[in-house]
């Protein structure tokens, strides 16, 4: 590698005018189905400077995200780019005028090597796109990597790096392009801190070149660090623009969560005698890579919340509790008997757990089959005579489920798809209550349901707790988990970082929490 | 898994020139220049059609309409060329034909790219349909009258090797070309890989997609236009099967039926291996009953090639 660093397509790069500001987005508003991911959101983003954008899970980040980078196409709004509007809704137009954007999920092709993921779909090619030109595209390749850092070899399939390297892999594939606009979302999530060097190294080179960059991460110190701007989304509203050198961190934090918040949590419940045998115990459960060194309990009747940001691995524990994902060590004790090896969801069934998956259409219904074969579904056998199924029971047992969790439909017979989003969830739930578990598992009962539904299955919740049950309730939605848990454990990628009694707890302290990394965030 | 794959290459490369090695112990004929040409004859259009398909499989869908379209093509060749149908001249029809060949193709397409209707289901529909299509063209007769001019396609030898295998071996090295040397190869293996990302990265997905089943339309016109005119006669029954013949081979050959790989050299191995076997089995001289194995053991290799395929996968997993 030469000694002086040159990368073709940056030296190209025309700075703009200081004054003009580079990126603006007016009025962008985006639903999918019912809910509203984006509702007239604006940002501007100026030229050489890096902008941060903050908000909690589900606050509409990535969705203005792929509106920005053209992936998506908003409902309403408009995008320009130094005053030009930009061509909505096509990736590679979008790219063509200088917006690059690098998404969560690394944009990679597994089977194809370094240099053809760093130039599929912007080839260079010769004699009129006849022959590829390979040597140069290598040339340039190896002097994007370089520039990251990076040194793995450029001819292994994409697939068999590391996390971080297949993460670098995608950001050479934005450098490459002549960027104008540079879109980074959470691009440190899986980095170690020598590549997150290289790359806040990067991305200082671009600011002096004039690029504007727009920034997303929940790692509050980099944004600190980095950024001169944030915008701050909340439930996919625009909740304020700032110089981060007027903000403090928790200034920030009480941003993104919002209204200075009253604690909803309910009343204490009458405190249970602690002589009572945990219906759960878990003992230093770890599953590679995704959590480690897991302790917890939940008494008979409690509600234990479980905080945390999405990917800190709180529905990859409910997975490994309920028998769906294997443990790699770790003991788990169910009603006093410790679960045996390798268990499986048919052991913890019978012992008297049951879980309401986080992906209500894919995993927690049977979506074109009937309301009745959807609520009888997991207890088939105890509904069942000598010669197989019989109508009357299966009839009854709907029936009454239908009444007991107040299930709006036409009839039992209704296809479950044809339900809202809250009466779908009320099924998911009472498909397991016929069984009368000991214990639930809770993955995001609410997510997706209107207002008036969520007052239902929070009712139902607490009413379940008070039958004796206990509940693991898993929730992103903070002022939920604040009302319902009795008690609350925070995740930080992968370990418990703090449980807390939900009526000393804050969304403030749970977001501190939950924020990987910073020393001085308990003091 | 790159390494695997060329492994899976040169496996199949040792396995076949054992076979050959063993089958000529036993009876020194199987070596006769005329023996191999006709297995290499066999294998031509077979090779010639996987060639595409192997393309479908990288982006991750499938054709199965490939043996029907073969078989409609053969029948509207014929009806074209005979005196007693339309008479019309060879040249006009081998063009036509061509077309024809890359409209079905292209209707596969376009069903599957941009109405977004399952590949499995779409070409299942023409499997049928197609077959359907060709008994009304030959309307419960044969043509015997292929004019000469046709025919040479079929028997007709360019500097001592037969049509078909020069037809055969320009598609490979087009193939190659395509798969290595151009944007299009490229963008197939990479929608096949990880769609998602392809979708993230803005690729064409709709018209890549589109693009390979036309392509494959008109190989199999090709390879209808080389093999049909080697016997005399066309019959409605042309193509039967050899959808499930060139799937077999180009999974032998270690496509992953996922999509995202795929080596051309496995392919043409394994398309030699699989055409071969029934004619290896009749010079091993085991008897009358043997042949009836080669359909038993195609299906073996299929499950094999399957099987060795997800242990890889599940041990990269794991």
């Amino acid at each position: 590698m030469s000694a002086v660093w040159q990368w073709g397509s940056l030296s190209r790069v025309r700075t703009p005018k200081p004054t003009m500001s580079a990126l603006q987005a007016k009025q962008i508003s985006r639903s999918y189905g019912g809910t509203r991911a984006l509702s007239e959101v604006s940002i501007e983003l100026l030229p050489g400077s890096i902008h941060a954008l903050c908000g909690e899970n589900g606050a509409g980040k990535s969705t203005l995200i792929k509106i920005l980078s053209g992936v998506e196409t908003p409902d309403s709004g408009e995008v320009t780019l130094n005053g030009q509007p930009i061509p909505l809704g096509r990736v590679h137009a979008v790219e063509q005028i200088g917006i690059v954007a690098v998404h969560q999920e690394p944009v990679v092709f597994p089977h194809l090597n370094t240099v053809d993921n760093l130039f599929v779909g912007r080839e260079q090619s010769k004699v009129g796109g006849l022959w590829l030109n390979k040597k140069g595209m290598r040339e340039q390749a190896c002097q994007i990597m370089h520039s990251l850092g990076e040194t793995f070899s450029l001819d292994i399939p994409v697939g068999q790096l590391s996390l971080a390297q297949r993460q670098m892999v995608s950001m050479g594939r934005a450098l490459l392009q002549e960027c104008r606009i540079l879109i980074l979302d959470e691009p440190t999530a899986s980095l170690s801190a020598r590549e997150s060097k290289s790359l806040f190294a990067t991305m200082d080179r671009l600011q002096q070149q004039g690029v504007g960059i727009l920034y997303v991460s929940h790692r509050l110190e980099e944004v600190f660090q980095l950024a001169q701007q944030v915008t701050i989304l909340r439930d996919g509203q625009c909740a304020g623009t700032q110089p981060t050198s007027s903000l403090s961190r928790s200034e920030l934090i009480r941003m993104m969560v919002g209204r200075p918040v009253e604690n909803p949590s309910r009343q204490q419940k009458k405190t249970k005698s602690k002589s009572d045998k945990p219906i759960l115990k878990i003992r230093g459960m770890r599953r590679d890579p995704v959590f480690q060194d897991i302790h917890l309990e939940i008494h008979a009747g409690e509600i234990l919340g479980l905080s945390g940001l999405v990917g800190a691995g709180r529905s990859e524990i409910a997975r490994a509790i309920f028998g769906l994902d294997p443990v790699d060590e770790g003991e788990i004790w169910f009603e006093g008997r410790c679960l045996p090896e390798g268990f499986t969801i048919q052991d913890t069934m019978a012992m008297g757990m049951a879980m309401v998956p986080e992906d209500r259409q894919r995993e927690g219904l049977v979506l074109p089959a009937s309301v009745e074969d959807n609520l009888t579904l997991p207890s088939l056998i105890e509904l069942s005579g000598w010669m197989g199924m019989h109508r009357k029971p299966r009839h009854e047992a709907s029936r009454s489920l239908i009444e007991q969790m107040g299930i709006k439909t036409a009839s039992r017979a209704s296809s479950a798809q044809s339900l809202s989003g809250g009466n779908q969830q009320k099924i998911v739930l009472g498909k397991w209550v016929y069984r009368q578990p000991r214990l639930f598992i809770l993955d995001e009962p609410t997510r997706g349901v209107d207002v008036g539904a969520k007052e239902e299955v929070h009712r139902m919740i607490e009413q379940l707790a008070a039958g004796g049950s206990a509940i693991l309730l898993i929730s992103s939605d903070m002022p939920e988990i604040l009302r319902l848990s009795d008690r609350i454990l925070t995740l930080c990628q992968g370990r418990i970082k703090g449980e807390i009694a939900s009526h000393e707890a804050t969304q403030e302290i749970l977001l501190q929490w939950a924020l990987p990394e910073e020393r001085d965030a308990l003091s | 898994m790159l390494g695997l794959l060329k492994q899976r290459a040169a496996g199949l490369f040792c396995f076949t020139f054992l076979a050959l090695g063993l089958v000529s112990l036993i009876n020194p004929a199987f070596l006769a220049w005329g023996n191999l040409r006709d297995i290499a004859v066999q294998a031509a259009p077979v090779c010639i059609i996987s060639c595409g398909l192997m393309l479908v499989l990288v982006l991750g869908e499938i054709d199965i309409s490939v043996g029907s379209m073969m078989g409609v093509l053969a029948a509207s060749m014929g009806a074209m060329v005979s005196a007693t149908r339309w008479g019309l001249s060879p040249w006009i029809a081998v063009i036509l034909t061509m077309i024809l060949g890359t409209l079905m193709g292209a209707l596969n397409g376009w069903l599957i790219a941009y109405l977004r209707v399952p590949s499995i289901m779409v070409t299942l529909g023409m499997l049928t349909a197609l077959r359907g299509v060709t008994e009304v063209i030959m309307g419960g007769t044969w043509i015997t009258d292929l004019p000469p001019g046709i025919r040479y396609l079929g028997t007709g030898s360019w500097m001592g090797l037969p049509i078909c295998l020069w037809v055969c071996a320009g598609v490979i090295v087009l193939s190659t070309w395509l798969i290595h040397r151009t944007p299009l190869g490229r963008r197939i293996f990479a929608i096949g890989s990880q769609p998602r990302a392809a979708h993230l990265a803005g690729l064409p997905i709709q018209r890549v997609k589109f693009l390979v089943f036309a392509w494959t339309g008109f190989l199999t016109a090709l390879a209808t236009l080389v093999s049909v005119p080697q016997l005399s006669v066309v019959d409605s029954g042309i193509g039967v099967g050899m959808e499930l013949l060139v799937v077999t081979c180009v999974v032998v050959g270690g496509t992953s039926v996922n999509g995202g790989t795929g080596h051309l050299s496995g392919v043409v191995f394994a398309v030699l291996l699989m055409t071969m076997i029934s004619t290896l089995l009749i010079f091993m001289k085991l008897g009358e009953n043997a042949t009836y194995w080669s359909r038993a053991i195609q299906g073996l290799f299929i499950l094999g090639a399957i099987l060795l395929d997800h242990l890889v996968r599940s041990k990269k997993s794991s």
